[in-house]
């Protein structure tokens, strides 16, 4: 007779559910998870309400088995890393720090203060992603709104030079297509979505209108749709320059100025290809002309979980967004020189402070070959091409999901986080608050650094 | 001694910003005393005499020798004498100056003369991107002087200009006098993509042809006396070899714009 396998009582497991909190994993950091935690595995079983990216986000966070400090590939103490990373930090003439947006606005607080002390060079992620839509914001102005707002009142809708559908998945039904709103009571239905791109995407079924511009000549598009919304004339070549015909333009420029409500959602489209601030600067310039006729609001759609915390930690402690150089004792905003991917291409740092960010992974060949070649402080929560060239390694827990703090929404609103469970690491915070701390005490009395 | 010669005879490690090295600063000192003027060295304070054998009192005509391309700001704010750089340069040369004259031998980095309101820079090599502009955040960029690049020079020429004359020999990059308020930018070479997008007035000359934006429209084709003018000052100071008689006699096809602003702003490109 086989053998009659009986099947044992489930052990009853120390679950844990977490309500209302927040998926720092892209910029539209939604704040309406529901986690069930499994304390004993640590580990997410379950994430209600989140999008593909932010099960991914936090089914795969697992707690690694790792020295919480390196130093040359040696595993060391806490206080050994912080007292090592502020020396370096210290003795360095041209010190950087880079990366920020991925950790609390608690841990970015405390770098940009470091590098006040030691007057040193402050620059985030956001150089490389929408730091263009920044420097167009100082040049012509904005004119924005909350998600909230937009969700609640924008009957137009257009989304130029991104893919949503795969880059921030909850978008469209959190904020800006499907949710019914106060003023927008059946949806989708009321509401015209326009989507701009150079090819078609997974976003553009969402589109009621689908404008394919020619690569490259998005600016071109946006002050020919300026002009006409001036009233100007236009070249009559519009349509073999762009790829746009001029009844599609006429028609864009009616939706836009006859709508009660309308937003344009800025990507990385616009941002990192040929003219950059210029783009961001024209959809920005499009949105203030058209309030002559109706409202209308522009809003870059950002990536990381806390980018825009970032940039709002910087300005609120330096006046500018990123790109901040303190070596005088004062903040200097200048995009090109105090950029991290061109101090590294120029060779110009002697030591770098990277956090949360992978740079030797995406920067230029020769920013790559510097950064090796200086020393350099890492936090990550993972193992990065980075932390394998750093001289200090700090492994720290991960934020929204280990830690708590605040982050700010693609649209300058700020969440609290609800941490799932604890981690062994330290928070960024907590490196950041170690080093310092020494560094203050290195550079007390007669070596504080003070203006030039 | 009619010079203050400067050696290079350490190069920094970090970029080392020296607006002291300026006949402003220089003038009327002894050689120990330029060598204790003061320069940031990155987030460190450090002297002129760290860096530079200096030769020679002050007197406001300055010559400089070594790779420059580190050091930021020399020429700082200065009105008068002159300075020569036998190499390259780095950013901000010249920076708001208001009269001497400035002659690099060698390239130029970013930022040729920013918010300067006269004199001339003369760069025999390549230079940069925002050549004569307006820094992030300002309205306005160079309100007078000249500025002659030889070679190629990259994006924002005259980005934001109120007045001046700003020279490339060779090729342009995009969005040259972008934002341009008046005043007049002279390529010889191509220019890239998007000139004088959002121009209010101003002049912008180019030899070859160039795609114009929508907003700009088709006037006429001319001869403009008054380039002949600009074409032979030009010729005059080191451009003999770019600037043709055809180019002196040949008519422009004039666009004008930017439609948007105000439209008083012309684009004359070069018709064979």
């Amino acid at each position: 007779m086989p053998e009659v396998i009986q099947s044992k009582p489930k052990e009853k497991k120390n679950i844990k559910i977490v309500k209302d909190a927040t998926c720092t994993f892209c910029g539209c950091v939604c704040d309406d998870m529901e986690l069930t935690v499994d304390l004993d595995e640590h580990r997410i079983t379950k994430a209600k309400n989140a999008c593909v990216l932010g099960r991914a986000w936090f089914y795969e966070h697992v707690l690694e088995d790792r020295p919480v400090v390196l130093i040359d590939g040696k595993e060391a103490t806490l206080e050994e890393g912080m007292d090592t990373a502020a020396q370096i930090l210290v003795d360095a003439k041209f010190p950087i720090t880079y990366g920020l947006s991925d950790c609390t606005c608690e841990a970015q607080r405390v770098a940009v203060d470091i590098m006040d002390t030691i007057n040193g060079n402050v620059d985030t992620t956001t150089s490389v992603c929408h730091g263009p839509s920044g420097m167009a914001f100082q040049g012509v102005g904005e004119s924005t709104a909350t998600l909230g707002e937009i969700r609640n009142r924008a009957d137009l809708v257009i989304y130029w030079g991104g893919n949503p559908a795969e880059s921030h998945p909850r978008h469209f039904t959190r904020y800006a297509v499907t949710p019914k709103g106060m003023y927008i009571p059946n949806g989708k239905k009321d509401r015209t979505v326009v989507l701009v791109d150079v090819r078609k995407t997974s976003s553009t079924p969402v589109a009621d209108i689908f404008v394919q511009v020619k690569p490259g000549k998005d600016f071109e598009v946006l002050w020919a749709l300026r002009a006409l919304v001036k009233g100007k004339r236009i070249s009559k070549d519009i349509e073999e320059q762009t790829g746009v015909s001029r009844e599609m333009l006429d028609d864009l420029v009616y939706r836009m100025k006859n709508c009660q409500y309308g937003v344009l959602f800025l990507g990385m489209g616009l941002t990192m290809t040929r003219g950059r601030h210029f783009n961001s600067g024209a959809v920005y310039s499009l949105a203030a002309d058209l309030n002559e006729f109706t409202h209308f609001v522009a809003k870059p759609v950002r990536g990381h979980g806390n980018v825009t915390g970032a940039d709002n930690v910087v300005s609120w402690q330096t006046g500018y967004p990123f790109g901040v150089n303190f070596n005088r004792g004062y903040p200097r905003f200048n995009p090109g020189e105090f950029t991290t991917s061109d101090v590294l291409a120029r060779g110009e740092t002697d030591a770098a402070m990277i956090i949360a960010s992978d740079p030797a992974s995406n920067f230029s060949r020769r920013a790559i070959e510097h950064l090796a070649k200086i020393p350099v402080i890492t936090m990550d929560t993972k193992e990065t091409h980075t932390t394998k060239i750093s001289k200090v390694r700090f492994a720290v827990a991960t934020y929204g999901i280990n830690t708590g703090g605040t982050v700010y929404r693609m649209d300058d609103v700020p969440i609290s986080l609800r941490p799932a469970f604890d981690s062994p690491f330290p928070t960024d915070q907590e490196v950041l608050e170690g080093i310092r701390q020494r560094v203050k005490r290195l550079l007390t009395g007669s070596k504080a650094r003070t203006a030039f | 001694m009619t010079t203050t010669f400067l050696r290079l005879h350490t190069q920094p490690d970090v970029p080392l910003e020296a607006e002291a090295i300026s006949p402003v600063a220089i003038a009327g000192l002894s050689e120990l005393g330029i060598e204790h003027l003061p320069v940031l060295h990155g987030n460190i304070k450090a002297k002129i005499g760290d860096f530079f054998k200096v030769t020679g009192k002050g007197v406001p005509d300055i010559l400089l020798e070594g790779d420059l391309g580190k050091i930021k700001m020399i020429g700082a704010g200065m009105s008068a004498g002159s300075i020569t750089i036998e190499g390259n340069v780095g950013m901000h040369v010249g920076i708001g100056m208001s009269g001497g004259e400035i002659l690099v031998k060698g390239n130029a980095s970013d930022w040729v003369g920013p918010e300067m309101s006269g004199g001339r820079i003369v760069v025999k090599g390549n230079a940069g991107h925002m050549i004569g502009s307006a820094f992030r955040g300002q309205a306005i960029g160079i309100t007078g002087g000249e500025i002659f690049i030889h070679g190629d020079a990259k994006n924002e020429i005259g980005n934001s200009m109120r007045r001046g004359l700003i020279a490339i020999g060779g090729d342009a990059g995009d969005f040259t006098a972008v934002n341009m308020r008046a005043g007049t930018v002279i390529v010889m070479g191509k220019m890239g993509v998007r000139a004088g997008a959002g121009m209010i007035r101003g002049t912008v000359v180019c030899f070859e042809d160039a795609p114009m934006l929508p907003s700009f429209e088709f006037s006429c084709k001319y001869q403009p006396l008054f380039l002949r003018l600009y074409l032979i000052r030009l010729q005059e100071n080191g451009f003999e070899n770019k600037i043709t008689d055809q180019h002196l006699n040949g008519k422009y096809r004039r666009y004008s714009g930017d439609g948007i602003e105000l439209n008083r702003g012309e684009i004359l490109l070069f018709s064979r």
